[in-house]
């Protein structure tokens, strides 16, 4: 039976393998240094191929998943959070926090209005306290329009 | 939202208490976490900067910290190469590091070095019972056994502390430098209580690290790696008159973008000659374990271009760089 | 007695208006930095230097501000770990593990005024600590060479056992995963790059900050949105906060043995608060046992950690203050702010500079006044926040990690990194894999690997050297007996309840 346990048991093993062959290829150290670079983490990936060994053996009961529509609504919130990290330099604060903010905010109660006010209000409250109290270096919109 | 209304009470406080810093005319960047030289730099210069004329608001410092330093310089180079409004602070760990090629692909012609205005002498030092009187005393030693003494540094392997008493063997004639041990712990504080606890037999790093336990006579310093005695530490010797003609210091200073003009790179060449030259810099080196140091301009750039030219012949020695 | 002569000095420098109401004004801001997930102690300290240099204040006047929002903000991480299970800061990390499930039955007012207490006991014995024996205190740096660093890892590591819920594969696993994800990055001892893929963004390491964030806060989301917040404790009807004096009397003894053990880990400079509140976090667990039901919300398991990591972060200031060597990040900033202040800290600096130490050590006393009479009243502000919709709360606070994470690079990078620790986390929590052990591998590897490098370094290559002290013999014991005592104490008690009650955590 397929479980969740043994997939990652499983693909702990893959890269913990891929992990101790990369650290095999790493050039030697100092001389001194009698360890060497390579040495404690071939001890890790060996370790966590024995715990992932045991999870593979004996694994647990399988977790309660959350059915599909909800995992894609999870990769949805994962892309738009992942969105928001490559927009937040190129245009600003305000208008990506406020996007994102108001999808996470719908996501988890769906209130349209609602979640257009959340969006608005923390882009712009936040972007105050952070800016203004904290002194945190932000620009509110894209740097090539307020120069 | 009462989470909220209590950050705004918080807010309208730090609001008050800062009232006059929304404008801001230039930026400093400091590679690295607040705290550490780099951050001093920006902070330091930016505020002399302000308090003393030379620009109209205050310098607003940026810390990027990443990669020792290369994250920044590989984000000037790329994204703010024409930014004659942006300075980035820099010492000997900024050059080491671009001749050890470990800013990626990054070399030191990318960017312009503006100068230096101050640094803080290399030294050598030993605990207080420890049975060498002298620099030459720790070189014969070691000549004897490479491995009967142990370094303790703040920086990681090759780095600048790392290379300081490498420098001195090197001068002495001593070739078998990669197996001389070395570790490198969190600072030269950790390297000083990691060799007054014995666990290593002497200690490279920085003046400023090592003054309070001096006054304090745990530590003995073997050597100091400038060309003079240090002003108010005249008891310690140079490695120079004992012999071994060896100078490192760790100077502090700035960089600018590589695609600035000629005139803006002028313009921040005069600053930072004004920083150098007013009470308050002389004040904050004193305070700091800073010695003298000024080169600026055209001469640093040339300076420069021979550090790193060195740094690199001897990382390949000791294998740092193939 | 000298003393009282000294700590008069203190109180004279440190006491007058002025200086309070900066007292006041830090423990406020800090207590709000702690609370804000990714803005720890030291991003507060960080933020505050600039305002001290506008406002041109004196040592005193800034060391008081700047000591407040650091007491501030190791009070303030606990209020979102209970609140939100989402640490503060990372030592506040042990605190979510009892702290969540009383804010999940309604007590959170009660968890609030506990460890409230709990870190002023912690905090008050430290700094009482500090002023009687620092200058003796600092020796004990001197003893600790990288073999004793090396078993004192070790020793952290052997106690996850207790940790696992039902599965020892997992924790142990969750440890290894931490360990080697901080082993990316600048090799200290070869002087090169490793696992990072050419990546210059991942050769500082992965910062735990960012770490624990992803794991616990972006997690959350995840779990909100999954829910859509049923079953988290915004919007549990709360009891009214009402002071637990039985309930707190009886964790007295969890406090004080915290307080010293957290204590100690604080004056060893590689160890820390995160250290401290971990280990006395475990030892309460060990010394309840399987009855003690640590892990479903009880009294003793949010007492232990609070009381454990402030009592460390007085300690962290002994090696600060006698050798100069900062035992973490916050005090690395407050190191770095004394000396712009024109303090060198060292062996010399209490008989240099009498009027700065105690003048420090008298506001760290009214900074922990001031901090209890503001956090006990104030709880019954911080459990409104459960009244928030979770549609406002859960944005509010990815926003706000996500501002807090960014300032530490200013690249998207972090970020990203971020979002995949929240994957991460909320895969591993749906599988019973706890994820503190993570946060410690990531806390902890790099010194442990550092420390095991340059035990071999100074021994060229003698494995002898690593017990060939008797603190790393003791450690090592200490270790051993951590490590086994969990086992024996199962097979006696043939595994009761304590399965399903740990459960509750995830």
């Amino acid at each position: 039976m397929i479980r969740t346990d043994r997939v990652f048991g499983l693909v702990v093993i893959l890269v913990a393998l891929t992990y101790i062959v990369s650290a095999y290829n790493l050039p030697p150290g100092n001389l001194f240094d009698k360890l060497g670079p390579k040495a404690f983490p071939t001890i890790i990936g060996i370790g966590m191929i024995v715990c992932a060994g045991f999870l593979v053996l004996r694994p647990d009961e399988e977790p309660e998943w959350p059915p599909r529509p909800t995992l894609l609504a999870l990769g949805f919130a994962t892309l738009v959070l992942v969105a928001y990290a490559y927009a937040l330099k190129p245009m600003g604060f305000l208008v990506p926090t406020a996007i994102a903010a108001g999808v996470l905010s719908y996501q988890i109660t769906p209130h349209r209005r609602a979640a257009v006010l959340v969006g608005i209000g923390l882009s712009i409250g936040l972007f105050v306290i952070f800016k203004y109290a904290l002194g945190l270096s932000l620009f509110a919109f894209p740097r090539s329009l307020t120069g | 939202m009462k989470f909220t209304t209590l950050k705004a009470l918080g807010t309208s406080a730090a609001i008050s208490l800062m009232a006059a810093s929304s404008v801001w005319a230039a930026e400093c960047i400091a590679p690295a976490n607040p705290g550490g030289g780099w951050d001093f730099t920006c902070r330091q210069i930016g505020k002399i900067l302000y308090d003393i004329g030379q620009v109209d608001a205050p310098v607003q410092v940026t810390n990027m910290a990443g990669a020792g330093g290369g994250l920044a310089y590989s984000t000037v180079v790329a994204e703010r190469n024409t930014d004659p409004e942006l300075i980035v602070a820099a010492s000997s760990a900024t050059t080491t590091r671009l001749a050890q090629k470990a800013y990626g692909d990054a070399t030191a012609d990318q960017v312009r070095f503006v100068g230096a205005i101050g640094a803080d002498p290399g030294v050598i030092v030993v605990a207080a019972d420890s049975p060498f009187q002298s620099l030459s005393d720790m070189v014969e030693a070691i000549k004897a056994d490479p491995s009967s003494v142990a370094f303790a540094g703040g920086s990681a392997a090759g780095g600048f502390d790392h290379m300081k008493p490498l420098q001195v063997l090197k001068a002495a004639g001593f070739d078998d430098i990669t197996s001389v041990k070395y570790i490198g712990v969190d600072g030269g504080a950790d390297a000083i209580t990691q060799t007054v606890g014995g666990f290593t037999q002497a200690m490279t790093g920085d003046m400023s690290e090592i003054v309070g336990f001096i006054k304090s006579g745990e530590v003995r310093a073997l050597a100091v790696l400038t060309e003079e005695r240090v002003p108010g530490f005249e008891d310690i010797p140079t490695a120079k008159e004992q012999g071994f003609d060896v100078v490192a210091v760790n100077w502090r200073g700035l960089y600018v973008p590589g695609g600035i003009s000629d005139e803006d790179f002028q313009k921040w060449a005069d600053r930072l000659q004004a920083v150098a030259d007013s009470a308050e810099w002389k004040q904050a080196m004193a305070d700091n374990g800073l010695a003298p140091f000024t080169k600026v301009g055209g001469d640093f750039q040339s300076w420069i271009d021979g550090v790193v030219a060195q740094t690199e012949e001897l990382s390949r020695e000791i294998g740092v760089i193939q | 007695m000298d003393i009282f002569a000294n700590l008069a000095l203190g109180f004279s420098v440190a006491l007058s208006p002025w200086t309070l109401t900066l007292a006041v004004i830090g423990c406020f801001l800090g207590t709000i930095i702690g609370a804000l997930p990714g803005l720890g102690p030291s991003n507060g300290v960080a933020i505050l230097i600039p305002i001290t240099f506008t406002l041109g204040l004196d040592a005193t006047a800034a060391l008081v501000l700047l000591t407040s929002v650091y007491y501030g903000a190791m009070y303030g991480g606990r209020i979102s770990s209970i609140l939100l299970n989402i640490p503060g800061d990372e030592p506040a990390m042990m605190t979510t593990l009892d702290g969540y499930p009383m804010a999940k039955q309604g007590r959170a007012g009660e968890a609030l005024v506990i460890s409230g207490v709990a870190s002023f006991v912690g905090a008050l014995l430290a700094t009482i600590a500090l002023a009687l024996v620092a200058p003796y205190l600092a020796r004990i740096a001197y003893k600790f060479g990288p073999a004793e660093y090396f078993a004192l890892y070790v020793l952290a590591f052997a106690t996850l056992g207790g940790m696992a819920s039902r599965n020892q594969a997992k924790a142990g696993l969750a440890a290894l995963i931490g360990l080697a994800i901080a082993t990316i990055g600048l090799d200290n001892n070869a002087g090169f790059d490793r696992f990072t893929g050419g990546n210059l963004h991942l050769s500082d390491g992965v910062d735990f900050l960012v770490a624990i964030v992803g794991l616990f806060a972006v997690a959350e989301v995840f779990f909100f949105i999954e829910t859509h917040g049923r079953d988290s404790a915004v919007g549990v009807k709360l009891e009214r906060v009402v002071v637990p004096w039985a309930e707190m009397w009886s964790t007295r003894w969890t406090m004080l043995r915290s307080s010293a053990v957290g204590f100690i880990a604080g004056v060893l400079p590689g160890a820390g608060a995160s250290l401290g509140s971990f280990l006395t976090y475990m030892m309460e667990k060990g010394i309840a046992g399987e009855k003690g039901g640590f892990g479903t919300g009880v009294a003793k398991g949010v007492a232990a950690p609070e009381a454990g990591n402030n009592a460390a972060a007085g300690g962290a200031l002994v090696p600060m203050l006698t050798l100069g060597v900062p035992g973490s990040g916050t005090t690395a900033v407050l190191l770095a702010v004394l000396m712009t202040l024109n303090i060198t800290p060292g062996p010399t600096l209490f008989a240099d500079r009498p009027e700065v130490v105690w003048g420090l050590i008298a506001s760290l006393l009214i900074a922990n006044f001031v901090l209890l009479l503001m956090n006990v009243p104030l709880v019954r502000v911080f459990v409104k926040v459960l009244m928030v919709p979770p549609a406002l709360l859960l944005p509010g606070v990815t926003m706000i990690s996500f501002v807090g994470i960014y300032s530490l690079s200013g690249s998207y990078f972090d970020l990203v990194l971020m979002i995949l620790f929240g994957v991460m986390g909320y895969a591993f929590r749906k599988m019973d894999i706890p994820t503190v052990p993570v946060i410690l591998g990531i806390l902890l590897g790099y010194q442990m690997e550092n420390n095991l490098r340059h035990a071999m370094t100074l021994s060229g290559g003698e494995w002898t050297y690593l017990f060939s002290s008797p603190i790393a013999i003791g450690l090592w014991l200490f270790a051993v007996a951590g490590f086994v005592a969990p086992i024996f104490l199962r097979g006696m008690l043939r595994r009761p309840q304590v399965a399903e009650a740990d459960k509750v955590i995830d």
